[in-house]
């Protein structure tokens, strides 16, 4: 049956209920940097659908409950928005702490959920048959970085670090496992305490078992600098590589110097990443300027965490439309057809009935920390194009 | 090596040593063990941070903004949560009324500073490498406070009255020495040595408002050892404490420094209650 | 705690407790009737916030008792909620374990390690304790993140999951209501007990628990094991309410709101901290635009109780609905019913001092003495202030050990017995300062001198053995009599801090009399008396010799003295000065010189 062409009045479209998205997010407190960035872009998207024709004439009503990180409040927080607000989708929660606790809750319930965390298990078409990723998962982090150490920095000895928090000593051990995998040795592998002042003593047993790459995972700013701080006092010029965070707008103010954020590499996403001749994809350059100029800052935060907020407001939109309902059994049917959504960070994202990640692995690619500008960074080199 | 971790040990140490001090100072007049010590230094270290870094007055401003803060503190402290419960002090509710002033502090910190650790300006300038200031301010700090405290309660008038009323507050009234005063003063003085540890410590801990905690439990345990009171025990406790920690880290690194410290730690606690140097239990009946 | 019901003390035939408390029964079967009905009024969020209060109260209901009635400032206690979470989860997940039985294991893995939270409470207090409380929580948490293989490390594990229909929400809130309830009638039934106010005794006047023979030791490492299990338990229900748990659940903040759960409430106390419990889950809830502020409200919090309703919520309330009549004054003592509380029962001992010295540093405080007290007689002691009269007491009573000469009662060296051990040798005292339990009502506090009496077990008394309900009652029949005989009997109903200093001195010896002593040591229990309290003190001192019991009487009244005693015997400085009957010593020349004067 094909859709009736029938123009409909405005008055009847006001008075359509709201399509209401539940938003899980640790906005306050540690670990909340992510989640202000997701907020911005979930909130943006929503904004300017809502001034259009909003979600088959709906307007989308964005519930936001401030979890701070607490996987006890992310589980509250997540009862209260589907049963006393009733909303249709969640988004987030935004640590993977908490999303381990809310899939189940919320997979009880059948409701659609976008988790924003990146370990693994968050995502499971069995466990939780209505929760699709927009984001990337830890293994394509992993990979992207490891594969980078081992063959665009050529390196056979590998030393690994991490902070001592749950996400910090998953990741080293992940990377030991694939690296072992992959023939290549492991000379250190460390975990560090977040507050650790002075983390020279590590970082000169490290240098001393002949590592040729740093593989760095932790989400601590303070951390990292005082790593890059000490690389320097070691007058050690071997190359980091990992997580995001290296590259991030809070680490700047707490190097001792400047050029000690040179020679280290953070893991990115190729849609946000400037190419050797300093231009990000069109794309992307077109959302910088919209949401530039419709006041979104951009200069402290990453930009793809905006783009994935924006990119996951955009998808509920698209596939609610294109099943002509937004009942979790025909978005999920929707969804796992494998149309591919181009969105701004997820810019071929596919689902399968037995995947449910989204993000495209290419994409998964290294950028340069210290070339930190509007949120995005330059692609490291040796990726070619 | 061995010498980064001893630099570093006693650069920590110096810092765990004065937080020491600031919990005995406090202790001397009231015989109240406060959780407050680690959230001074935290003050010295976000204070110093926001005066110098931020606002980027002088120096010497900057210090002064930064203890002046601290002493309010430990005023408020005194008056909020230690004089209205030391009648009923054997139910040790100054436990209750310190640990809730510290996690206010705590709170409101973290709420206007933020959560990240931010950076410490580089007060002077001095020295690279192993021999760069962030090292050494905090151990001369750490000495002039620990000389500067032995001449007072040696050599002048204040510092016997402090004595007095730390082995007898009733009897000091009775001899006209105004003990609640004392009282609001080594508290307010309290203040600023733990706040100098966290100002000359700041480029060791960054601007970090969790630092409380961290310095409250570390800034105790030299006291734990050396036996509350002791101002010599505090010291030396700290800088061992200081060079265990740094060596066990590189040495064994991970997670399990922090288990294997606190696991040390209780055992010490109950083999030793009163400390090393500390003094005998009271007579009950 | 328990209504001015005057006529309930006036038979001797005393109702038994549930009968005391109409008003508070009412209430909560109310609180129940709410409960079981909520599912059906609300929507699942608020029921699952209900299955959560009910958790937390698991736990609280143990806490209460460490921190309520144990006085023990356990600040740290997340790390038993963690480990019976995690002992629960591991089971189920690696092992495949059914729920239940997990449930219990987890129970199990609590029963240890608050044990072991229990043993740094019996040589450390205040700070230092809780100091060791926060360290064992953070072991926990940091042991449950490095040990990936066993827990998952920071990824965690899934929640134990129970059979149907309790994996349903709803069926999950009913087994959480359930325990909830088991935790409130264990709880109950320990706090009304003789632990319960053993425990309290030991928090506010723990020399006094120790000479009523108060086992200090084994009462709070027991306590401290029925609160692991109950944190163990309410982990592993935590958990499964969670579904997931990973280590950054169990912050220290939460163990600052379950501590204020219970001062809120009120220490000491049942409903307060249940209203506490309710009111703290609920809060963050309501009050969600604040929760940026949450944990500075939290401090706030527990700094406004602390310092303005110490005695918490269930102190407000009972100044609202419970009246204090105002004491008035003793009764004539009726000194016929110390039959019933002493009965034949005193059996017969000599207390002999030979030589007994002891010195504090360069002081001689007792320089060689001899003294010999037997069974139905008085003997007094006196001599000028620092002769050693009270450090004699303390020898005897074991607060002070001797350096030389021999202490024996009846066949017992007593040199070797800690002082706990005195009580059930029969030997009972006073105080120069009367000690008696604030907090706890006038016949509880007489119900304390049978503490070593009591046979029932612990774990019997918790689950509401009958055999502990029937010794209970019998303990407080004595203690009504005791309390009759001492002339207390309309203040029996009085928290014992609402007392005039001689009422409570009378109140330690009726404490004493139920103890059912062989020797009844007095420490200066005239001070302070007029002159009709003497005459009253007299004739029942006279009455409690004719009963057989033997009592060492030190005092200044010189008159009670000579009327009384059948020997005395003067100290100073250490030394015994003069010794026989009243008569001589009186006239002993030396005696006037150094005590009496002209």
């Amino acid at each position: 049956m094909s859709v009736a062409l029938v123009a409909v009045p405005a008055w009847t479209q006001s008075s359509a209920p709201p399509l209401k998205i539940g938003w899980l997010a640790a906005l306050t407190g540690p670990n909340s940097t992510p989640g202000i960035g997701q907020d911005r872009g979930i909130r943006y998207a929503a904004d300017q659908i809502n001034k259009a024709s909003g979600v088959m004439g709906r307007k989308i009503e964005i519930v936001s409950r401030d979890t701070q990180g607490d996987p006890t409040k992310a589980v509250n927080a997540a009862l209260e928005v589907i049963n006393n607000d009733k909303v249709e989708f969640t988004i987030g929660p935004t640590n993977s702490g908490e999303c381990l606790a809310t899939q189940p809750v919320i997979a009880r319930y059948k409701v659609p959920s976008f988790p924003i965390g990146v370990v693994d298990s968050l995502i499971d078409t069995v466990k939780f048959p209505y929760s699709f990723r927009v984001s990337n998962n830890n293994t394509q982090w992993q990979e992207s970085v490891l594969s980078y150490a081992l063959k665009v920095l050529k390196a056979k000895k590998i030393g690994i670090i991490g902070d001592t928090t749950g996400y910090g000593t998953m990741s080293v051990n992940l990377s030991e496992q694939l690296l072992k995998a992959q023939g290549a040795t492991i000379t250190y592998k460390g975990l560090v305490e977040a507050s650790q002042t002075d983390v020279m003593a590590d970082l000169r047993k490290a240098q001393s078992s002949g590592a040729e790459v740093m593989v760095v995972w932790t989400d601590s700013a303070g951390l990292n600098s005082r790593l890059m701080n000490a690389r320097a006092e070691l007058n050690w010029n071997v190359p980091f590589v990992g997580h995001p965070v290296l590259g991030a707008g809070a680490v700047k103010p707490l190097l001792a110097k400047p050029e000690n954020w040179k020679n280290v590499y953070n893991v990115g996403y190729r849609p946000m990443s400037f190419d050797d001749n300093g231009k990000l994809p069109e794309k992307s350059q077109k959302f910088v300027d919209t949401v530039s100029s419709a006041g979104v800052r951009l200069d402290d935060t990453m930009l793809w965490w905006v783009g994935l907020g924006v990119d996951t407001i955009q998808l509920i939109k698209d596939t609610v439309e294109a099943a002509k309902s937004s009942k979790a059994d025909d978005v999920k049917r929707v969804l796992e057809a494998g149309k591919t959504f181009n969105g701004v960070y997820c810019t071929s994202c596919t689902y399968s009935p037995t995947n449910h990640n989204g993000y495209p692995t290419d994409d998964v690619v290294m950028n340069r920390a210290d070339s930190f500008r509007a949120g995005a960074y330059a692609i490291a080199p040796g990726y070619g194009k | 090596m061995l010498v980064t971790i001893l630099v570093a040990g006693i650069a920590i140490g110096a810092i765990y040593a004065m937080i020491g001090l600031s919990y005995n100072m406090m202790y001397s007049t009231s015989k109240v063990v406060s959780f407050t010590p680690g959230q001074l230094g935290m003050i010295g270290a976000v204070f110093g941070a926001w005066f110098i870094g931020v606002l980027e007055v002088p120096l010497w401003l900057g210090f002064l903004g930064a203890m002046g803060v601290a002493v309010a503190y430990g005023f408020f402290t005194e008056l909020v949560a230690v004089r209205p419960v030391l009648k009923s002090i054997e139910q040790h509710l100054y436990v209750l009324t310190t640990l809730a002033a510290a996690l206010m502090i705590q709170q409101v910190v973290a709420i206007w500073w933020g959560t990240d650790p931010r950076p410490f300006p580089t007060l002077f300038g001095l020295g690279a490498g192993l021999a760069s200031e962030k090292y050494w301010l905090p151990v001369v700090a750490c000495f002039l406070a620990f000389i500067g405290l032995e001449l007072f309660y040696r050599k002048t008038l204040w510092g016997a009255a402090f004595i007095a009323v730390a082995e007898d507050a009733e009897a000091s009234r009775a001899l006209g020495i105004p003990d609640v005063r004392i009282r609001v003063v080594s508290y307010c003085l309290a203040g600023f040595i733990g706040a100098l540890a966290g100002f000359m410590g700041g480029q060791l801990l960054l601007a970090f408002f969790a630092l409380g905690a961290t310095l409250t439990f570390y800034g105790f345990v030299p006291i734990a050892m050396g036996g509350i009171g002791s101002n010599r025990g505090a010291l030396i406790g700290g800088f061992f404490l200081g060079i265990l920690q740094q060596a066990a880290n590189y040495f064994v690194g991970g997670v399990f420094v922090g288990v294997v410290t606190f696991a040390v730690f209780i055992t010490l606690l109950l083999l030793v209650p009163r400390g090393l140097f500390g003094s005998a239990v009271a007579r009950r009946v | 705690m328990m209504p001015t019901g005057l006529e309930a003390i006036a038979s001797t035939d005393l109702p038994p407790l549930t009968r005391q408390r109409p008003r508070a029964l009412w209430a909560a079967a109310a609180v129940i009737g709410l409960a079981v009905l909520l599912p059906a009024g609300v929507n699942q969020y608020w029921m699952q916030i209900g299955t959560l209060a009910f958790v937390y109260w698991v736990l609280i209901a143990g806490l209460d008792l460490i921190i309520g009635y144990a006085g023990q400032l356990a600040v740290g206690f997340v790390g038993l909620l963690a480990i019976g979470a995690y002992t629960a989860s591991i089971l189920c997940e690696k092992a495949s374990w059914p729920a239940f039985a997990a449930l219990a294991a987890a129970g199990a893995a609590g029963a240890l390690f608050g044990f072991l939270v229990g043993l740094p409470s019996l040589r450390l207090k205040g700070f230092y304790f809780a100091m060791t409380t926060l360290g064992f929580s953070t072991i926990v948490t940091q042991v449950a993140l490095g040990w990936e293989r066993l827990t998952g490390g920071g990824i965690g594990l899934p929640g134990p999951m129970f059979p149907a229909p309790l994996d349903s929400p709803v069926g999950f809130y009913y087994l959480a209501l359930g325990m909830a309830l088991l935790a409130t009638y264990l709880l109950r039934n320990v706090a009304f007990s003789n632990f319960g106010r053993g425990l309290v005794a030991v928090r506010d006047a723990e020399v006094a628990a120790e000479a009523m023979g108060v086992p200090i030791t084994r009462l709070k490492l027991v306590t401290f094991t029925l609160s692991g299990i109950l944190a163990g338990m309410a982990g592993a229900l935590f958990a499964a309410r969670q579904t997931y748990i990973t280590p950054d659940a169990f912050t220290f903040d939460l163990s600052v709101l379950f501590f204020i759960m219970v001062l809120i409430g009120g220490r000491g106390r049942i409903v307060g901290p249940m209203i506490g419990t309710l009111i703290l889950t609920l809060l963050p809830e309501i009050a969600a635009p604040l929760v940026m502020w949450s944990n500075f409200l939290y401090a706030v919090l527990l700094l406004l109780v602390v310092l303005i309703v110490p005695g918490g919520i269930a102190a407000f309330l009972e100044r609202l609905f419970v009246k204090t009549a105002k004491g008035e004054g003793l009764d004539a003592p009726a000194p016929e019913r110390l039959n019933a509380v002493l009965g034949q029962h005193a059996s017969p001992k000599v207390l002999t001092l030979q030589g007994v010295a002891l010195h504090f540093g360069g002081v001689r405080a007792l320089d060689g003495v001899d003294v010999a007290v037997r069974p139905g007689t008085v003997h007094g002691l006196i001599g000028p202030n620092g002769s050693g009269k009270t450090t004699l007491l303390n020898a005897v009573s074991g607060f002070y050990a001797a350096n030389s000469g021999r202490i024996v009662f009846g066949e017992a060296d007593l040199a070797a017995r800690p002082s706990a051990d005195r009580a059930a040798l029969g030997i009972a005292r006073t105080f120069q300062t009367p000690r008696v339990v604030g907090n706890l009502s006038v016949l509880e506090n007489a119900m304390l001198g049978a503490y070593r009496q009591f046979t029932t077990s612990f774990p019997a008394v918790a689950l509401g053995s009958r055999h502990g309900v029937i010794e209970d009652r019998a303990i407080r029949q004595r203690a009504a009599d005791a309390l009759a005989a001492v002339g207390l009997r309309r203040l029996a109903h009085l928290r014992a801090e609402q007392l005039q200093h001689t009422e409570q001195r009378f109140l330690e010896i009726a404490r004493c009399l139920v103890m059912q002593p062989s020797i009844l040591l007095l420490d200066e229990p005239a001070a302070g008396l007029s002159h009709d309290e003497i005459e009253h003190l007299q004739a029942l001192i006279e009455h409690i010799r004719s009963l057989g019991v033997a009592i060492l009487l030190v005092e200044h009244h010189a008159d009670l003295v000579f009327q009384v005693s059948d020997e005395v015997t003067v100290l100073d400085v250490g030394r015994v000065l003069a010794h026989g009957a009243p008569a001589e010593v009186r006239i002993n020349p030396e005696v006037i010189n150094a005590y009496l004067g002209a």
